[in-house]
């Protein structure tokens, strides 16, 4: 499906956003805590969105809210390039271990919080 | 402000690939590229410009929240297998592709 302008435009400003909201965390709370901090709750936040608004939302703002704000939000790389530099120690791999079971176990949270009283949980989280 | 705009970029890009390639492996995707970019950038960048790269235009490119979502909508739709083999290729290829985007500066 071909976007339209206003899910291109929704998906910037909430770009915008997710990255200074990001950017600000890493700056009080100082890397890797803070990407811990905001992919847990990115997780949860989405997953709560998805299950919740997903299905009456409009679709620009399931762009704007999703793969815009949350998505820039919470981030891959950084995590990847702090693995990196801490290298092949138990620090790293408890960093990795509670980022994806934290991350996934609020995921699931979110999606189960959010789907009280909907009927279905449906669509991509896109 | 530069680190925000290319956040901004970097997600319209992943936007993009999300409507092309179907879940999960659009994350996939995002994830394993924006991780090699970003170990580009730590070997050969430093201060503002790896601020603006790495923490702009790679941490907008690159997602989790979807990665965990998507995983956890698969397993609840009985595709468990799919879903084990989407998180053991993100941590494999996307630890990976940034360790050997470090290793190529």
């Amino acid at each position: 499906m071909r976007p339209t302008w206003r899910e291109l435009v929704a998906v910037a400003l909430g770009g915008l956003l997710g990255t200074g909201a990001r950017l600000a965390i890493d700056t009080l709370v100082g890397q890797p805590a803070s990407t811990l901090a905001i992919n847990v709750v990115g997780s949860f936040a989405l997953g709560l969105l998805v299950a919740r608004l997903w299905s009456s939302a409009a679709p620009w703002l399931r762009a704007g809210l999703g793969a815009g704000l949350l998505g820039s939000f919470t981030t891959f790389s950084a995590l990847a390039v702090q693995l990196v530099h801490l290298g092949p120690t138990w620090g790293a791999a408890l960093y990795l271990l509670l980022s994806i079971g934290l991350g996934l176990l609020a995921a699931w949270a979110g999606l189960r919080l959010g789907s009280r009283g909907v009927t279905a949980i449906d669509g991509g989280s896109e | 402000m530069f680190v925000l705009l290319a956040g901004a970029g970097g997600a319209l890009v992943r936007f993009g690939i999300q409507r092309l390639v179907t879940a999960p492996w659009a994350v996939l995707l995002v994830n394993v590229v924006g991780s090699f970019i970003g170990g580009v950038l730590i070997g050969a960048t430093s201060g503002d410009l790896q601020l603006i790269l790495l923490t702009g235009f790679c941490g907008g490119l690159t997602t989790f929240s979807s990665f965990t979502v998507e995983t956890v909508q698969l397993v609840l739709e009985g595709r468990a297998r799919r879903a084990l083999l989407s998180v053991a290729l993100t941590l494999v290829l996307g630890v990976g592709a940034a360790a050997l985007g470090f290793a190529l500066t």
